[in-house]
């Protein structure tokens, strides 16, 4: 089954539930502070902006553009609890500027090779790994 | 605030499990080496301690609770001292030398143990198993992966992009590290090596190949401190502990220790060590002109190049240009990592913060043998931790 490609046959599930969405547009389910403006990911309970007047926060998803602010290579598997497809194939761990605010770490679906720091990139939901015959979904960056 | 002497300190020479310096010994021995040679070093024995601050391990010792102190004192002898077990990642050995100097500063005691040790766990270090969707450090690795070197790869990537720094380059800290190491006892790895070699090794994480990032190693390191009118007692060369700082990461911080962060303004990279070395550098009126040598936390080559410039020791980009001309070396202008840093030793986590504290009063005293930075006066010691823990120190004599 080829790396990080959800096939449409396949059944998807999300590797963590209630993180992210797929369906009406790829997106990763934060907050933001209403007060001061500061974004989140994961959702936080309080705003940690220790100059926010009052924090209000407001639940929210992020997705669409950013830019590459940098990114780094997995040459080798981490350990548990980091799951993947056998054999292990290195992948691109890139640091997302979102045009919404939000800084994010998210894998890459391009190879190093296509990579460099500055690139555009668009975030999608796509397979992480295969498990009992389904696909394990979680949010990651193309080039675009 | 009372002036505070480090008397003596000592080190086990760190090495890896099984190997012919550590062997098979348990971090309570290896402790145990390291605190007998830091109360020789000082003249003074354990009954004379009032109380221990220890760097606590997550991973060996310590009655599984991190209590790796009462290990020290039981092994010791159970005199009833006050015991503080402290807990701040990498920056551990740090933030204990820190409440070690604050309780002599303040008063509270006159001759405190600070120590720190480590067994480390073969490979990788792992996250702690939980697998709770609550845990943030269980989302990173489940939903992106994201192994230790990767953070600091990032880094190094991000600094090829703004200085055009090379692999080369980088390569070129690790030589440099490691010739430092060749003339160190307690050094791990005590053979130098090539830009070739390190080139030639493989990538743990493009852009860091595996000698550019630290191992993990077995060590441990011990200091005895005292007030300065007990100080009279023992030496009439003391070495004086200028500052101790500690600091944790601020708001503004750029870097995604977590999942995501609000877009930053501006470059404000490891918020906490740069306030931890501004406030020692404040609190003892010492600045980065009047520093002799400096031992940073090396985890990877990259620390060598940005740290000295984030705090001033040098102009931001002009690091490459320094390490090439030889004057990150022991006999140049800004001596980095004389003991040969991390790289060369491996990283006891909980021994790191109290190994810069040997390996600075050694410099100042003139002990430090062909690593010897020429008439150093002034040293400056700097760790950090997981959690944005970070923590910093100046010596001087």
């Amino acid at each position: 089954m080829p790396e990080g490609d959800t096939q449409l046959s396949e059944i998807t599930v999300p590797s963590v539930a209630g993180l992210f969405v797929e369906d009406g547009g790829a997106g990763i389910l934060g907050s933001r502070c209403t007060a001061c403006g500061t974004p989140y990911f994961p959702r936080a309970a309080s705003c940690h902006n220790p100059a926010c007047p009052g924090s209000q926060m407001e639940e929210c998803s992020f997705g669409g553009r950013g830019r590459l602010w940098s990114y780094s290579v997995a040459n080798f598997a981490p350990p548990a609890p980091y799951k993947h497809d056998k054999p292990f194939a290195p992948y691109v761990i890139g640091i997302v500027d979102l045009e919404a605010g939000l800084r994010v770490v998210g894998q890459m679906v391009n190879p190093v090779e296509e990579v460099s720091v500055g690139a555009a990139v668009e975030l999608v939901v796509e397979a992480l790994y295969h498990e009992d015959g389904k696909a394990y979904t979680t949010w990651k960056f193309r080039l675009v | 605030m009372r002036e505070v002497v480090v008397l003596g300190v000592g080190l086990h020479r760190f090495g890896k499990s099984g190997d012919a310096v550590v062997g098979n010994k348990s971090v309570t021995a290896l402790c145990r080496h390291a605190v007998d040679a830091a109360l020789k070093d000082a003249g003074v024995a354990w009954r004379q301690i009032e109380a221990v601050a220890a760097a606590s391990s997550r991973f060996s010792g310590g009655k599984g609770w991190g209590l790796n102190g009462n290990d020290v004192v039981e092994d010791m002898g159970s005199t009833g001292v006050p015991v503080y077990n402290l807990s701040a990642g990498c920056a551990a050995g740090g933030n204990a030398f820190n409440v070690g100097y604050s309780m002599v500063a303040g008063g509270l005691h006159d001759m405190v143990l600070v120590v720190g040790g480590e067994v480390m766990p073969k490979g990788m270090i792992q996250t702690s198993g939980n697998e709770e969707v609550t845990d943030p450090e269980f989302l990173r690795q489940r939903c992106v992966g994201i192994p230790g070197p990767a953070f600091w790869a990032a880094l190094a990537r991000r600094r090829m992009h703004d200085y055009g720094t090379t692999e080369a380059q980088f390569a070129g800290v690790t030589v440099k590290a490691r010739r430092c190491g060749v003339g160190n006892p307690f050094a791990r790895f005590q053979k130098a090596v090539t830009v070739e070699e390190v080139l030639a090794s493989a990538y743990v994480s493009n852009p860091l190949r595996l000698f550019e990032i630290c191992a993990v190693s077995n060590g441990a390191a011990a200091a005895v401190i005292c007030s300065k009118d007990k100080a009279r007692q023992f030496t009439a060369a003391p070495v004086w502990v200028a500052s101790s700082a500690v600091a944790t990461m601020t708001f503004e911080d750029a870097l995604p220790r977590a999942l995501a962060g609000p877009v930053p303004n501006g470059p404000s990279f490891h918020t906490e060590a740069k306030a931890a070395v501004l406030k020692a550098f404040e609190r003892s009126g010492i600045g980065p002109k009047d520093v002799s040598f400096t031992e940073l936390q090396d985890n990877t080559c990259y620390y060598e190049l940005a740290f000295p410039e984030e705090w001033g020791l040098c102009q931001p980009g002009e690091a490459e240009h320094l390490l090439e001309a030889g004057e990150t070396t022991p006999t140049g202008r800004m001596p980095i990592n004389p003991s040969g840093g991390f790289v060369s030793f491996g990283e006891a986590t909980t021994a790191m913060g109290v190994f810069q504290i040997a390996e600075l009063t050694w410099q100042l005293r003139g002990q430090s043998g062909a690593r010897q930075v020429p008439g150093a006066r002034v040293g400056l010691a700097q760790t950090l931790g997981l959690g944005g823990n970070a923590t910093a120190a100046i010596l001087k004599r």
